[in-house]
């Protein structure tokens, strides 16, 4: 049988490499590995296609999402690239806010940088969860506006958010610092037990339980309140 | 001695240009319109010449009067050594009466009252230089009656059948106007090229005017006349063919005695046919080839483009040229394009074809024969050009294709290395890729394993 | 001195000959490499100085004074090779045409915020992406060019980057966290750079910021800006139009092409010549972006059509039979002979000829700005897209439109366009928005009639307050009447049952905006016969 390639039979089919390839291929590689973890922990979590936030929810989403991250070595900027894969949608065909936050909250927790960065502002979608249990020795930051649970049982890490936050934020925080320049929404600072929030901008509600730390507006202690000595 | 074949070659090189530049600077005046290499030509000239040249069939159209039948004419009688005023005599006009016996031949009527069958050919039959004036004019009987005697060089009438050795078809058409038919596209699709022969500007329209349209160096009465008796014997073909080549070298050499104008002869045709057949591809070029083929016919969801099945929108293909046109390009088209590209690359005195002898060309073979969507065609006609429409979608086209292949040339070479291997039998998968070049490649892997 | 001058000349004279060879040499090595780009031939200038090449109208333009400078580092072939193969690259690969152009910018521009930032940062990404295609596919001394090159803060950056994503050493230190940034970026794939650009964009944005602060931010590389003067007047008008569709969106559209009004007009595009209209008018962006957007939808120009010739023509033969007529034997093919078996008889049959073109009459486009229709200057509006494309199709096919917008048509919300050719008052009459109450005056319609009859399109929401006053109008109109509206309710379905009857009135309804355009083009379609 004839073979119509003939022409190219002393062709060298190896192509030239260059770094850029090789660079390119293994972030191509993480990002495959990082999506494909998001994946699974979404199947985990939602199987009854409702995922209620709950504590103890929670802490298995985050434990399962710890579990399949530590074996990506993956960076900050894989970090970003996951917010735009997720708001995007291309590769990701849909997105849970609860779970792909606790998952880029595992992520973020979980990196080999102290300071992280996320650029928010450039999303289309509301991201929760960011923040939650961020540990000390961290800083998170959020440019943009971040959505619900900011911060939620913060464990002594800093939490900077350049723009607004949702509702709840700081819910649950244990220690560390959060610092929202903008407004925040409903039930800032519910059931925290340590650390500090600032906000700078309009405050729609503060949490009515609240066990411990402290809650600033411009500079101003409300939570608790200022006792004054008689 | 024989001389040494480059210097052969070389010889008869600089008689192709010397007759090219004759014709343009004292015949056929016009703009050059088209770049190769270094060069500019004028396309309507330079592609009559190649046809000539290479045996080919090429279609001119134009506005009346701007030259399409003169070009056609001055190239035939330079290239064969025919005197003008027989170019004249052989050629077929297109007006819907014309019959087998006027174009073809007819019976010898007084033989017939004999009892005798004897055919007496027409000059088109008889003479390498066939030239139809208005072909669109004639029904498409005859049309096709016509084609398919230059497909292959036989003309029967009458059982009686003559086979031409070389010959080449020109043909014109003026553009659609009330009175003329279509050409069909079997019919148009037998060209090898479609060329314009354009408007020469004024200040060039002036000097043509100022000629004196009676006057012309290449009629000569009196070989005519010669030439009109041999072929209006009754004897046979080819030995008529001998007397014919032997006047025509006879003409060809007064010729040059009397106006220094020096005209190609059968051998030196054939020398430069044999050289311009012997020219390779490079690598590039044949990958560029088989990517244009494979933007022309391929569908991903019927397999191949036929007329009759469109394709819907939302195809993964979109961005493709497969997707703007209605029909598959047949196997004629790259037929065309290596005749073509050789003789020009040859003509430059190239070694091998390169892409830049490639764009040159495959506009012009492949402006007839691509049928475009209304849709495709409303975007690119309101556009500013200097080219007729079918020949400027044509060259945007390639420009496309062209612009793909410098994005992932080398990924399509490889691609087509790897499938060598792959069967010859090492065990290999195929370049994926996105453009239908690499699927044709896989599929043509799949099917040869 | 005289002799000592005549020397100098001679002698420059020499050198410009001795370069101009070896341009020529070079050059015909580069296009071969390229696969043949069709590009002017190009030259050696003096009197480029800042930058070491310049691109005008495709034709590249080398300092001569930087290819003398960097020959002390390299042989003069190799910047020449160099010098070509960047500039050819830029036309070959990246930007390739002025769309690709703007649509990067617009990305950029989105992170960066500010028109000169943005076309810093395009111009930079270019450059690694042509330079990188060099690299990678050709065989080119790029690299050693830039191993010597003087390099400002951007330069350093870009160069660190060109060490870690090339793999060789360019003589740049520091920059890693920026490269190493940069190199995850993939250059090469063309599909993904409008992502690509983004992500560059934030990450050189700070040494951009420097750059500004340190004043040198206008400063143009030392590998020559990207500036639209390489493209021809048909590649900015194609640019354009591929735009538009691409965004579709006009604020989008418009803050790119005002942007960039100014080099337009250097580089000769006259969008106002564009519109029919000479040139001194203040762009329109908006008109421009519905222009070009509809130019995407166009219909074809109605074709002549094809219709019998009336005459017939004889066609083929066919033996004669006993009983059949005399006057059709064909004496030639029957050898002379009358009888049955070797006679034969023309065929005859009506020819099919191309007839004329019929005239296509003009066109009143009646379109709704009511606050209730979308503000075409703020987002889409596939009211106007549908009124635009319907008037590029007449105006195509030679016809001439009139345009009525109204609003509150009583109280000053409604304007007259009286029949034009003029592209630009056309698509700005379309545009305009009132943005108040819903209510037509007939007056003004029925000063558009002409005994001609010419086509109606009305293109509205059907919130009309006398809606009443208008059914009766077009129920006695002979014209062609195309009637779309956007939505059903209760008075479009009102709309639709008062007019029924009337056979040369087809109402419309789409759900989808984008329904529109293709419901005008079909209709269009059918009044001038063309076939789908």
């Amino acid at each position: 049988m004839i073979n119509p390639f003939e022409d190219f039979k002393e062709y060298p089919y190896e192509k030239k490499k260059i770094p850029l390839d090789r660079i390119v291929q293994a972030k191509e590689k993480v990002m495959e590995q990082i999506v494909e973890g998001y994946l699974k922990l979404v199947e985990e979590e939602v199987k009854d296609l409702v995922w209620l936030v709950e504590h103890s929810r929670l802490i298995k989403a985050y434990s399962s999402a710890l579990r399949t991250i530590q074996k990506i070595d993956y960076d900050i900027d894989d970090i970003e690239e996951l917010c735009l894969e997720l708001d995007k949608g291309d590769r990701i065909p849909y997105l849970i806010s609860g779970p792909a936050g606790i998952y880029l909250a595992a992520l973020c927790n979980n990196a080999k940088e102290e300071k992280i960065q996320l650029r928010l502002h450039e999303l289309k979608r509301a991201f929760h969860f960011l923040g939650y249990r961020l540990p000390e020795g961290k800083t998170l930051i959020l440019k943009g506006n971040a959505g619900d649970f900011i911060g939620a049982s913060l464990s002594g890490g800093k939490i900077i958010v350049e723009g607004s936050a949702g509702n709840w934020a700081g819910a649950g925080m244990i220690d560390g610092d959060l610092v929202i320049t903008d407004n925040a929404g409903q039930n800032t600072g519910a059931w925290m037990s340590g650390g500090e929030i600032h906000i700078e901008g309009h405050i729609i509600g503060i949490g009515k339980i609240i066990h411990g730390g402290r809650i600033y507006h411009r500079g101003n202690l409300i939570r608790p309140y200022e006792t004054t000595t008689r | 001695m024989a001389m040494p074949k480059n210097r052969e070659e070389t010889n008869g090189r600089k008689k192709v240009r010397d007759i090219y530049e004759f014709i343009r600077d004292n015949l056929y005046l016009n703009r050059p319109d088209i770049r190769v290499g270094d060069e500019y030509f004028n396309s309507a000239l330079l592609f009559s010449l190649l046809s000539a040249l290479n045996r080919g069939k090429e279609l001119i159209i134009g506005e009346p009067g701007l030259g399409k039948t003169t070009s056609a004419e001055y190239v035939g009688a330079m290239t064969y050594r025919l005197p003008l005023g027989l170019i004249w005599a052989s050629e077929v006009s297109g007006h819907p009466e014309q019959t087998e016996e006027k174009i073809i031949g007819r019976p010898d009527l007084g033989r017939l009252n004999q009892g005798e069958e004897v055919v007496v050919w027409s000059f088109l039959a008889q003479l390498p230089v066939k030239i139809v004036d208005e072909i669109n004019r004639l029904p498409e009987t005859k049309q096709s009656m016509i084609l398919d005697g230059v497909d292959r060089g036989n003309w029967e009438y009458l059982n009686d059948v003559i086979i031409n050795e070389e010959y080449c078809l020109f043909a014109t058409a003026n553009y659609q106007d009330r009175g003329t038919n279509t050409l069909i596209a079997p019919l148009i699709d037998r060209f090898d090229v479609m060329v314009e022969s354009g408007h020469p500007g004024p200040d060039i329209a002036l000097l043509i005017g100022m000629k004196d349209r009676h006057e012309n160096v290449l009629r000569s009465p009196e070989y005519e006349r010669n030439f009109q008796e041999i072929l209006l014997e009754r004897q046979d073909y080819h030995e008529k063919m001998h007397l014919v080549e032997a006047l025509c070298n006879r003409f060809g050499d007064h010729m040059e005695k009397e106006f220094h104008i020096k005209m190609l002869s059968k051998t030196e045709r054939k020398r430069i046919r044999d050289c311009m057949e012997k020219l390779p591809f490079d690598l590039d070029a044949n990958a560029f080839l088989r990517t244009m083929i494979a933007e022309l016919s391929f569908c991903c969801k019927y397999g191949q483009k036929r007329s009759d099945e469109h394709c819907e929108e939302g195809c993964h293909y979109t961005g493709f040229l497969c997707y703007h046109i209605k029909n598959c390009i047949s196997n004629r088209f790259p037929t065309s394009v290596r005749t073509y590209s050789q003789s020009l690359a040859w003509l430059m005195g190239d070694e091998a074809v390169s892409i830049d002898h490639m764009k040159a060309v495959l506009p012009y073979t492949l402006a007839h024969r691509v049928q475009w969507k209304d849709e495709f065609i409303s975007q690119k006609q309101a556009g500013q050009r200097r080219d007729p429409l079918q020949i400027f979608m044509a060259k945007e086209m390639v420009n496309e294709v062209y612009r793909r292949y410098n994005e992932q040339g080398h990924r399509i070479k490889n691609a087509l290395a790897v499938a060598y291997q792959a069967l010859s039998g090492k065990d290999l998968e195929p370049i994926e890729g996105d453009h239908p070049i690499y699927v044709e490649i896989k599929r043509d892997i799949e099917e040869g394993r | 001195m005289k002799l000592l001058q005549g020397k100098k000349v001679q002698e420059m004279s020499r050198r410009e000959n001795k370069h101009d060879l070896l341009l020529k040499e070079i050059w015909a090595k580069v296009r071969k490499k390229h696969f043949f780009p069709e590009l002017p031939d190009p030259a050696i200038s003096e009197s480029i100085d800042r930058v070491a090449l310049e691109i005008k109208s495709k034709r590249i333009i080398l300092s001569q004074s930087f290819i003398e400078d960097a020959a002390r580092h390299l042989p003069i072939e190799k910047v020449i090779e160099a010098l070509l193969d960047h500039g050819v690259a830029h036309y070959t690969y990246c930007p390739w045409d002025f769309h690709t152009h703007l649509t990067l910018y617009q990305k950029a521009k989105k992170v960066l915020k500010d028109k000169d930032k943005a076309q810093k940062s395009t111009e930079y990404f270019m450059d690694v992406v042509a330079d990188t295609h060099c690299f990678k596919e050709k065989d080119t001394p790029i690299s050693h060019l830039y191993r010597h090159m003087e390099r400002g803060i951007m330069d350093e950056a870009i160069h660190a980057l060109y060490q870690k994503i090339w793999g060789v050493d360019l003589n740049v230190q520091g920059y890693e966290e920026i490269a190493r940034k940069l190199s995850r970026i993939p250059y090469l794939d063309r599909k993904p750079w409008p992502e690509s650009i983004r992500r560059f964009s934030n990450i050189i944005q700070g040494l951009i910021e420097s750059e500004e602060k340190s004043g040198t931010l206008n400063q143009p590389s030392p590998m020559g800006q990207n500036d639209l003067g390489r493209y021809s007047l048909e590649e900015m008008d194609q640019g354009l139009k591929e735009f538009a569709m691409a965004t579709g969106d006009p604020s989008t559209f418009k803050e790119v092409v005002n942007d960039f009004e100014d080099e337009l007009k250097d580089a000769g595009y006259d969008t106002n010549n564009t519109m029919g209209l000479g040139s001194g008018s203040p762009l329109d962006a908006d008109a421009l972006f519905y222009m070009k957007l509809a130019e995407n939808y166009s219909l074809p120009i109605k074709k002549v059509p094809i219709e019998k010739s009336g005459s017939l023509y004889p066609m083929s033969h066919s033996p004669w039979e006993l009983g059949k007529p005399f006057r059709d034997i064909d004496p030639w093919t029957s050898f002379g002979k009358v009888m049955p078996g070797i006679t034969q008889i023309w065929e005859r049959t009506e020819g099919e000829v191309f007839g004329e073109r019929e005239g296509i009459p003009n066109c009143i486009v009646v379109i709704d700005s009511s606050g209730s229709m979308t503000n075409p200057r703020q987002r889409l509006s596939h009211a106007v897209l549908g009124a635009a494309c319907a008037s590029d199709a007449y105006l195509r096919n030679d016809a001439t439109v009139a345009v009525y917008n109204f609003s509150d048509a009583k109280h000053g919300g409604s304007q007259i366009l009286d029949y034009t050719r003029h592209r630009k008052k056309i698509y700005q009459a379309l545009c305009h928005y009132y943005g108040g109450g819903t209510r037509l005056d007939i007056e003004d319609i029925e000063s558009l009639q002409d005994p001609s009859l010419p086509d109606m399109f009305i293109i509205t929401d059907m919130q009309i307050t006398n809606l009443e006053v208008l059914i009766g109008y077009l129920n006695g109109l002979e014209n062609r009447v195309t009637a779309v509206h956007i939505g059903e309710n209760e008075r479009a379905w009102h709309f639709k049952r008062s007019t029924k009857l009337r056979k040369n009135i087809s109402v419309y309804s789409v759900n989808k905006k984008e329904d529109v355009p293709k419901i005008v083009l079909g209709k269009i379609r059918e009044y001038f016969g063309i076939a789908t």
